[in-house]
């Protein structure tokens, strides 16, 4: 078992470079999540750990080792491919102990660690079926048994729950969950939907066009997030965000009715960006904003509304009231629930 | 309605005209006269057929067998052997080089790739086989089976790389990828994933390159130099000015027996495989 960390990490295609010195330190036993859009160079850098993309410059190591230059097989790791990647023409238990009889270990311990991951991955029932004959989660389960009798000392997960359905996916997480508890290995798992990302990471790393944009634990990157990228990326349903003006140190935000927020210290006359959580936002008295749908779940419910000046927001209320569209509301926002980002760069400011 | 039927009519007017000229090959294969004729019926014969293993004298009692030489044709036809013997493995081995770089090895000069090795199979035979013949007359090998075989394998090696490259593209890298990330070497990797994912496709590849070496008339000719093979020795003798023997109307028949044979046992084999 050892960490991860990489150094000022770099990939290009060519002249095109999509991994732009990426830093980071994954702390033994970690389970660190890579979250971004599609493109932002998630699966590539995992490739990169992994062994299967060649590394164009900086340092990949796995505990004390430099593996930039060392070939997949030497690395340690075993990854579980999105498309499973399992072997049509093997059974389960063939499939999980390929590994093993690669690197040319004895019959009988294969059996005995095919044996241990099939119990804790309960696929006792299915060890001499094939591939096809199993159902998506069932394949999926192999894969990941496919990677414990590995034995590696770095899990890679290449958006393994893209290729189920929405109920597997859940399952399927709560039990990579479990997983990692039992083992207590280091997991690296890459993935473009941050609800996964939220429920599974201890750190979460958020990637755009090939760079760093934050790394942290969960709810920091969710109660404190360096920038409106990482701000929007996190959160279910994402940030609301409004234009607002600085001046006498408070911010004036038309889309709130006019409502005024005291500016933070570092701020300066002028523009800024104001974004408050669908959460943090309320329903008030008043008529500045026309309701333009309104969706009520029982438990939850989530109403858009149309500011006096255009602009679009969400409002989330644990309440069963459902204003009619095309009604006019009011809304607040409490002081300290607003964020605020610097308009031309998106940095947080404080 | 009237469509209907006129387009019925075409189909069979284009079959008849596919198949007919086989027909009447097969059926002058056994009419007793040579040169062969559909028009001038002698009776029903097999010695066309039995040419190829009846008794000497017996050949030497027939006005229009005698005339043939039953010897050079079977030395022609193994030498065609030996040349398909050394043709097939080698243009599967070419191909599949090719194949796997084409479809695994990311590169942008790809696609000029492609069309460099596929090159020889469009460029006319009798080009290949010239060039051959002044290639190596240059190192100074002459015409002959070695050059049939270098002049050969050039275009042939075409065929397993397209039929292998399509194979390849329908297997997914991942399974390749998981295995060198499971601990395997990229040499096993290739030994116990790709290779037996493209058994059946090397399997129809080197059918299809036997029967392209075999086949093939234009390039052997001009790359022969004294040497024959099967096709060129055919071609000799449908030279003959009196009009060629019906010998090789017999062996016409026996090739497409042979075809027919072979098709309908691979579609047979693949049938068997897709439910598996």
């Amino acid at each position: 078992m050892s960490g991860v960390s990489l150094n000022s990490v770099i990939k290009k295609y060519g002249d095109v470079q999509v991994v732009h010195g990426v830093d980071m330190q994954i702390e033994d036993g970690e389970f660190c999540v890579f979250v971004g859009p599609s493109g932002c160079g998630k699966s590539t850098l995992l490739r990169m750990i992994a062994g299967l993309e060649e590394t164009t410059d900086g340092v990949i190591q796995i505990g004390p080792r430099d593996v930039t230059r060392v070939d997949p097989s030497e690395r340690g790791v075993a990854m579980v491919f999105q498309t499973y990647a399992l072997y049509p023409h093997m059974t389960v238990e063939e499939n999980m102990g390929f590994g093993l009889r690669m690197t040319g270990h004895p019959k009988a311990e294969i059996k005995a660690k095919v044996a241990e991951a099939s119990r804790v991955l309960k696929l006792d029932d299915y060890l001499s079926r094939k591939p096809k004959a199993l159902s998506g989660g069932q394949r999926q389960r192999v894969a990941i048994g496919r990677a414990i009798v590995r034995g590696p000392e770095v899990f890679l997960f290449d958006e393994p729950l893209s290729n189920l359905d929405a109920e597997l996916r859940v399952e399927m997480r709560v039990e990579i969950a479990r997983l990692h508890k039992e083992i207590g290995a280091t997991m690296i798992y890459v993935t473009h939907d941050q609800v996964e990302a939220m429920t599974l990471a201890d750190k979460i790393v958020v990637l755009r066009d090939g760079r760093v944009e934050q790394i942290g634990k969960p709810l920091d990157l969710y109660n404190d997030p360096e920038n409106q990228f990482v701000a929007g990326f996190i959160g279910s349903p994402a940030m609301n965000f409004f234009s607002g003006t600085v001046a006498n140190g408070a911010v004036s935000v038309p889309a709130l009715g006019g409502q005024a927020l005291p500016a933070p210290a570092s701020a300066s006359d002028g523009p800024i960006t104001v974004g408050v959580r669908p959460q943090r936002l309320r329903l008030a008295q008043g008529d500045s904003h026309e309701v333009d749908l309104s969706e009520q779940l029982g438990g939850v419910a989530y109403h858009y509304l149309i500011a006096g000046d255009g602009t679009r927001m969400i409002v989330e209320a644990h309440d069963q009231s459902s204003p009619q569209s095309g009604s006019r509301v009011g809304i607040s926002v409490e002081d300290g629930e607003a964020l605020f980002f610097d308009t031309q760069s998106g940095v947080r400011l404080r | 309605m009237t469509s209907k039927r006129l387009l019925s009519a075409y189909t069979w007017l284009f079959l008849a005209f596919m198949f007919a000229p086989l027909l009447l090959m097969i059926v002058t294969s056994f009419n007793d006269t040579s040169p062969p004729s559909v028009t001038d019926w002698q009776g029903f014969t097999t010695k066309w057929y039995r040419f190829f293993w009846m008794p000497v004298e017996d050949l030497r009692a027939d006005p229009v067998l005698r005339i043939l030489d039953r010897d050079r044709f079977a030395q022609c036809f193994g030498n065609s052997l030996t040349v398909a013997g050394v043709v097939v493995p080698l243009s599967l081995l070419l191909g599949l080089a090719g194949a796997v770089m084409l479809t695994r090895w990311q590169s942008r000069f790809n696609s000029v790739l492609w069309w460099v090795l596929l090159s020889p199979m469009l460029a006319p035979g009798i080009v290949l086989g010239l060039s051959a013949l002044v290639f190596w007359g240059r190192v100074g090998v002459n015409g002959g089976l070695f050059t049939i075989m270098m002049a050969q394998v050039t275009f042939i090696a075409g065929y397993p790389m397209l039929i292998l490259m399509a194979r390849l593209q329908r297997q997914p890298v991942e399974l390749e990828e998981a295995a060198l990330d499971l601990g395997a070497s990229p040499w096993r990797t290739f030994r116990r994933i790709t290779l037996p994912f493209l058994a059946p496709a090397l399997f129809s590849a080197a059918v299809i390159a036997f029967l392209a070496s075999m086949e093939n008339y234009n390039t052997t000719m001009f790359a022969k130099g004294g040497a024959c093979t099967f096709a060129t020795e055919i071609g000799a003798m449908a030279r003959n000015p009196n009009g060629h023997p019906p010998v090789i109307n017999a062996v016409g028949t026996i090739i497409i027996l042979l075809t027919v044979a072979f098709a309908v046992g691979h579609a047979l084999l693949q049938r068997k495989e897709r439910p598996a």
